[in-house]
């Protein structure tokens, strides 16, 4: 296990964490992280933004309290784009943790501080939160494993809200047994958050993964080099038994704009109440009138990305075009959900690559607009519009940076998806990055 | 002139719609407070039961139809008492629509019945700073949406205040004050309509409505043109004034509240069993009992439960007896009657409808029964009262004269003996006699 002094000395090299323990030796059977937007009554949550900078939450979110409960020690608190916006972790007002495999890259985001901890932390479990593919992206960007759960699966009380009918509580680490036993520790019923409480219970038994489906729509744009590890996988899925079939799934293209549709429209409500009153930065001029204040304190606080979907949730929030846009999406979910259903009738998971590309460099990012990066999350956002479990695992290496394999399976079906993890483990060996404490 | 109101009503929960902060207590700014009402990051709203079951039972006695299914809408707007910036209410689903209430001949068409929270209260304090008081945030309300129906600002203020006192029978709601009622009021007189916000009290509402009317009939008369717009009312002044134009201004930006599931509440409307309104009740007794709309609206006005001890006596015995017992010596001391002497209370009329008893010793077995006072004493005392009552109508033989076609008459003889007894009798004593006296002598 990583010593506490090794952690502080690890984290100045590669920043994934914004807050880590003063404590000097860990108390507890197991040592977790939890990402930024996670409230916890020992450490500030800022999730990233420089409004809610100093903020201490008076309560601990359920994820982390059942953490706790179950013997967990919580070293800290992961970097992360600002409220879950980005996918790069470029967008924290808190410095951007830098990838293990190659310091001029990105962890992915936006839990990119919890996937970095998970590769260069020994026995080190980090919680992540997914809203548009937050946990698998930064899991396969930095070679590790993450699975996002059912919506509904892990009390979201505590979360920092981003899109309350996407976000998902999940974990990450370099051991697939860990999401097993850690994904039953957080999983369950809260009467603090009446989402989590519809959920049939978790079986105890892990599932088997007997065929996966491979849209075609999915393996468009993908990187030769991501595409070669793909198709490995593939070969190795098949060596373990599995069915491979490629099937169409032509509503998949319509995911993305129907998601960012629905996740502006909820986080420009949730942005709302960042006001300078209450909690957070508060040191704005108290002689402007109310709506000067807070418009100041906005203008000056709110990064850009968060500025962005403010306007276009509130846009599509509009009175003249909700009916356009927010509605539309609402019926597009359904139909996206409906489209998995049915390859579930044949199948028992979808399987793509998880990222189009390896973690592309910070130049390269600088160069991107935001419409490319929104892009690059178009294997991700469908199974997180839909509200199914789904996981990255590494897959493979192209130019010395990690690969991973994503399976989607039907609501509730984790158990498929984690006895899935144990067995890829047997088979497949992360190739650790070397880590210069 | 057309009148619509919409009108806010606190709901009488122990804990907040969202929350388990209490909605009463220590009147301390900001300390029945929660990271939930506060708005704090992090925090879910978990929905209160009991106002669902609140609002249903009150969309049921205006008579709407009810979803199967609801759920509850964000209403986004910047206002400092609002903690989130959003206010959790419900838009596409009412919990109720289209129901109707009737005040006085008239039926006024209920537009929609829906829940939400309220907001804090800002309180302005000299130096153009403001201070926030989140107590109220989160308490439920109900907002009943009325369609233009009402015709006149006097005609609100009855329709109002009918309202409210069907509202308080049905789900208790205490008459205390603890709970604020406020109206969105509005009206047009010409074409355009005027909208005024936030009033309230049954006072204010008549006032503003009034000052409304007049302001725009000068307009009209002038040759000028009412704008559509928002106003506030001055409740000082006396006079409405236009709001902030970015307050009539507002896009809301309404979506669905993901937080909160969506509630399937057909069964549980069914489930809940509705109060009769004390104007429903009035009808019913007048018609069943056939014993007229003055003395069945003077049972329920004295208490739901005195009308309810008249009709199950009535049944027991008949209506004319059950009236004369209820509003007379029942009513007289029906401060110290508690619902468990209705059965005692009604074999007593029984033994007197049945030839058993005389009415005189009915009156005294009634009285020392809701009283508790010795028999014995009440009978001395009785027959003290009958006797000068006697007397009395002896010495004024033209009052029997009159009686027969004047009730009225009967207060001559009742000034008397409240003269001659001294004030040994209470005035519902006195009267009470004298009309058994008189009706046994005509």
């Amino acid at each position: 296990m990583t010593s506490l002094p090794d952690l502080k000395r690890i984290n100045d090299r590669y920043r994934m964490f914004t807050a880590v323990t003063d404590s000097t030796e860990y108390d507890g059977e197991f040592v977790f992280s939890a990402k930024d937007n996670l409230t916890t009554y020992d450490f500030p949550a800022t999730a990233g933004s420089k409004i809610l900078e100093g903020y201490r939450p008076p309560f601990d979110a359920t994820p982390v309290k059942k953490m706790r409960e179950a013997g967990g020690f919580l070293a800290g608190k992961t970097n992360m784009d600002e409220f879950g916006f980005g996918t790069f972790s470029a967008n924290s007002a808190f410095g951007i943790p830098l990838n293990p495999y190659d310091l001029n890259r990105s962890c992915g985001g936006s839990s990119g501080g919890a996937a970095c901890a998970a590769a260069v932390l020994e026995d080190h479990v980090a919680l992540g939160v997914s809203t548009g593919g937050s946990i698998v992206c930064p899991a396969s960007f930095c070679g590790v494993y993450g699975i996002a759960p059912t919506y509904g699966r892990v009390s979201r009380y505590g979360l920092i809200d981003y899109g309350n009918s996407l976000d998902k509580v999940g974990v990450l680490s370099t051991k697939a047994s860990d999401l097993s036993r850690y994904l039953r520790v957080i999983a369950g019923k809260d009467p603090k958050d009446p989402t989590s409480c519809a959920q049939p219970e978790m079986p105890e038994a892990l599932g088997k993964i007997r065929s996966v489906a491979v849209p075609k729509e999915a393996v468009q744009g993908v990187s030769k080099g991501v595409m070669e590890c793909f198709n490995k996988s593939l070969e190795a899925l098949k060596g373990m038994g599995v069915d491979v079939e490629t099937v169409d799934m032509p509503v998949l293209k319509y995911a993305m704009p129907a998601y960012y549709v629905l996740a502006t429209s909820e986080a420009s409500t949730n942005l709302a109440r960042y006001c300078g009153m209450r909690y957070g930065q508060q040191d704005g001029d108290l002689t402007l009138r109310f709506d000067d204040y807070f418009t100041s304190f906005r203008s000056q606080y709110f990064g850009d990305e968060a500025k962005r979907r403010i306007l276009l949730g509130t846009f599509t929030r509009m009175v003249g075009y909700a009916d356009r846009y927010y509605s539309k999406a609402l019926r597009v979910r359904a139909s996206v959900i409906s489209e998995y259903k049915k390859v579930y009738e044949t199948h028992d998971a979808v399987a793509t690559p998880t990222m189009p590309f390896i973690s592309p460099r910070f130049d390269e990012i600088a160069d991107m607009s935001a419409l490319d990066v929104y892009k690059a999350d178009f294997l991700t956002i469908p199974p997180n519009l839909t509200g199914m479990p789904h996981m990255s695992m590494p897959c493979g290496y192209s130019e010395g940076m990690p690969v991973g394999l994503m399976l989607t399976a039907d609501h509730w079906r984790e158990d498929l998806l984690l006895g899935a993890a144990i067995e890829w483990e047997k088979g497949f060996r992360i190739v650790k990055p070397e880590v210069i404490a | 002139m057309k009148i619509g109101l919409e009108i806010h009503v606190q709901l009488p929960t122990k804990s907040k719609m969202f929350c388990s902060c209490p909605t009463e207590g220590e009147d301390v700014p900001n300390s029945r407070v929660c990271p939930t009402c506060l708005g704090m990051p992090g925090s879910k709203p978990v929905l209160n039961k009991r106002a669902v079951e609140l609002g249903l039972t009150l969309a049921k006695m205006l008579g709407c139809t009810i979803p199967e299914r609801t759920w509850f809408s964000r209403k986004t707007y910047f206002y400092p008492d609002l903690c989130k910036h959003f206010q959790i209410t419900q838009y596409d689903t009412p919990i109720g629509e289209r129901g109707e209430f009737k005040t006085g001949n008239k039926t006024i068409r209920i537009t929609r019945v829906h829940l939400e929270e309220d907001p804090g209260k800002t309180k302005r304090v000299g130096d153009g700073s403001a201070l926030v008081d989140y107590n109220r945030s989160g308490i439920p309300l109900v907002e009943i949406v009325t369609e233009p129906d009402i015709s006149s600002p006097a005609e609100a203020r009855q329709f109002l205040s009918d309202l409210l006192a069907a509202i308080r029978n049905t789900i208790d709601l205490p008459d205390d004050g603890t709970r604020s009622v406020r109206c969105d009021c509005n009206i047009s007189v010409g074409k355009e309509r005027v909208e005024v916000k936030n009033v309230s009290g049954l006072q204010n509402v008549e006032n503003c409505l009034k000052y409304e009317a007049v302001r725009q009939l000068k307009l009209l008369k002038a040759g000028g043109k009412v704008e559509r717009e928002t106003r506030r009312y001055d409740e000082e002044r006396k006079v409405t004034l236009p709001a902030r134009k970015k307050e009539y201004e507002a896009d809301y930006g309404y979506i669905g509240e993901p937080d909160l599931g969506t509630y399937r509440i057909a069964e549980m409307a069914q489930a809940i069993k509705v109060r009769e309104t004390p104007t429903a009740m009035t009808a019913r007794i007048a018609d069943q009992y056939g014993i007229g709309e003055k003395a069945a609206k003077q049972l329920v006005s004295t208490s739901i439960g005195l009308a309810e001890l008249f009709e199950d006596m009535a049944k027991a015995t008949e209506p004319r007896t059950a009236l004369t017992w209820c509003t007379g010596t029942v009513s007289a001391c029906w401060k110290q009657y508690v619902p468990e002497m209705k059965d005692d209370v009604i074999s007593v009329v029984k033994e007197l409808h049945d030839g058993r008893i005389t009415d005189t010793e009915c009156g005294i077995r009634l009285k020392s029964l809701i009283t508790g006072e010795a028999a014995e004493d009440l009978a001395q005392a009785s027959g003290d009262l009958d006797a000068l009552v006697e007397k009395a109508v002896d010495e004024h033989p033209e009052v029997l004269e009159d009686y027969r076609t004047n009730e009225k008459a009967a207060n001559r003889i009742i000034g008397a003996v409240m003269k001659s007894s001294g004030g040994r009798y209470s005035s519902a004593e006195v009267v009470s006699a004298v009309k058994r006296i008189l009706d046994s002598r005509i």
